[in-house]
């Protein structure tokens, strides 16, 4: 008696349904295991249970290594978003506004993103082809041996430095964009520095500050955790170190702007 | 007739309670079955080669006796937790120094710095890495690296010392420096060890006891010396690298 194997279905018609089926599948698992894992690391961290010297390594490669990046990067939105601004404004007869607009477009939306994006690509990426690296050449498996928990080693650390560097780059960025801004709005509109910032003095409020530091936090948790999480879920050989690092600068970069939306949806939607 | 000294040490092995014993264990992954019924004791002071072809399993039962993977069924009885294993490719953490990557091991007994110190600067001098303590894995050679991962393997002085594949990729004359390590440490810590390997110099250098592994079973148990004479067609074929025998056959 001959045993049929299960047919596999090659209809082009269902083909879009089974590959967003197959997507959806991925994404649940990895969203699970992002969150086994943030569950994991705050027991660690709620317990101070850190190594401080990892962290601090850390600290100096996510935050001062990404400082020239996000520099340039922040300069250069600062300017172009200033130019757009002030050449409506001006047309409007609305010049003084120029430093509010800009403003409450870098410390609600700007500083955030950019920060975040930047060091998604810089430090998400090499996160999760380190971690790949470390699957595929046993050394995960090495520390497991050793009794020394992968989580607390590696991830914690990551997470610790991440929480504190990420708001200091968006910080950061936040002024650059600005002073970027005071530079466009005099020599473009010919607004003096004081009228800039007497007018980001009447716009910005306190909410809006912490609404910048939950972004920045949001940001650090879903680039450190997106980024672990596929490097700690990932085997094979080299090849899957690329792909794990392009799966996480898409996922890290996607996760970014969603939380982004939802966290402006529910501190600035109209009531 | 005069007993000699590897026969006294073999009596006195079997005088005592085996420190890892499997136990009819089976592992499968997916459709494949790994290890079908796996059996075997090893004693403090005994080394004890595992070898056979590439893909019969060797390597998972490592993983299951350090507890990376789960066996489907059967039972493993370690008799110590201390288990030091020496990988294939080293596997040494590349952003950690000589010193930190031992120190991982010694964490757990939360010793002071000098105290780490000195433990981590003995067993590199055994191992012959004693001035190299700062250096960092990349700075290191293949059998160097090989080395430092011996090292870190017993720097807690484990009951169980695993060594998967510690010749592959050396040169002769770095594998002799290296099975002349292992033959050493085995009488230095008086653990038990198993070699898995199919280097031909490994095994009949270092082994007082060989157990042969074809396609997730053991095919063949005996000493070195016996394995070399053996009849048993597994064992020959294996022994003399024939193509001729029981293994792969029907491959061309």
């Amino acid at each position: 008696m001959t045993e049929s194997l299960p047919k596999q279905n090659n209809n082009p018609l269902t083909a879009p349904f089974r590959f967003i089926e197959e997507q959806a599948t991925v994404g649940v698992q990895l969203i699970g295991q992002v969150c086994l894992l943030f569950v994991k690391t705050l027991w660690y961290i709620l317990r101070l249970d850190l190594d401080w010297r990892e962290t601090f390594r850390q600290a100096y490669m996510i935050g001062w290594k990404s400082f020239w990046v996000v520099l340039i990067t922040a300069i250069f939105t600062g300017f172009a978003m200033s130019l757009q601004i002030s050449r409506e404004l001006v047309g409007f007869g609305a010049d003084t506004a120029i430093g509010g607009v800009v403003s409450l477009a870098l410390i609600r939306e700007i500083g955030p993103i950019t920060a975040g994006v930047m060091v998604a690509g810089r430090v998400g990426s090499s996160i999760a082809a380190e971690l790949t690296t470390m699957m595929v050449t046993e050394q995960i498996d090495a520390l497991k041996v050793m009794r020394v928990d992968p989580v607390r080693f590696l991830v914690v650390p990551r997470y610790a430095a991440a929480l504190v560097m990420i708001p200091t780059l968006s910080t950061y960025a936040m002024f650059v964009g600005l002073l970027a801004g005071i530079i466009i709005a005099k020599s473009a509109a010919n607004l003096p520095p004081e009228t800039f910032l007497d007018s980001v003095r009447q716009t910005i409020l306190d909410r809006d500050f912490a609404v910048h530091y939950l972004k920045s936090a949001i940001n650090a948790t879903i680039i450190i955790f997106f980024s672990c999480a596929i490097g700690l879920n990932t085997r094979g050989g080299a090849e899957d170190v690329g792909i794990a690092t392009t799966r996480a600068i898409v996922w890290t970069m996607t996760a970014i702007f969603i939380f982004n939306f939802i966290v402006t949806s529910l501190t600035y939607a109209p009531r | 007739m005069q007993e000699n000294n590897a026969d006294i040490k073999k009596r006195n092995i079997r005088d005592q309670e085996p420190i890892l014993e499997l136990r009819d264990v089976y592992k499968s992954f997916g459709d494949r079955q790994i290890l079908k019924g796996v059996s075997f004791k090893v004693y403090a002071g005994e080394m004890l080669g595992l070898i056979g072809p590439s893909g019969c399993g060797k390597s998972t039962i490592f993983k299951i006796i350090c507890g990376l993977l789960e066996p489907d069924s059967g039972e493993v009885i370690l008799r110590s937790n201390d288990i030091g294993l020496v990988f294939q490719g080293s596997a040494l953490l590349n952003s950690l120094s000589v010193r930190d990557n031992l120190a991982l091991a010694l964490e757990r007994r939360k010793l002071s710095r000098k105290d780490e110190d000195e433990i981590i600067q003995q067993k590199l001098s055994l191992v012959g890495l004693g001035d190299y303590m700062q250096s960092f894995p990349t700075q290191l050679s293949g059998g160097q690296q090989k080395r430092t991962s011996f090292a870190r393997a017993i720097v807690d002085d484990p009951k169980i010392i695993l060594y998967d594949e510690p010749t592959t990729g050396l040169d002769p004359v770095m594998s002799t420096v290296i099975e002349d390590y292992m033959s050493e440490l085995s009488n230095k810590l008086d653990a038990a060890s198993i070699v898995v390997t199919h280097q031909h110099s490994t095994w009949t250098r270092t082994a007082d006891r060989v157990i042969l592994m074809y396609s997730g079973k053991i095919v063949w148990e005996g000493s070195a010396e016996q394995g070399m004479h053996s009849d048993n067609p597994y064992m020959k074929q294996f022994a003399s690298a024939s193509r001729e025998g029981p293994m792969l056959a029907g491959v061309v």
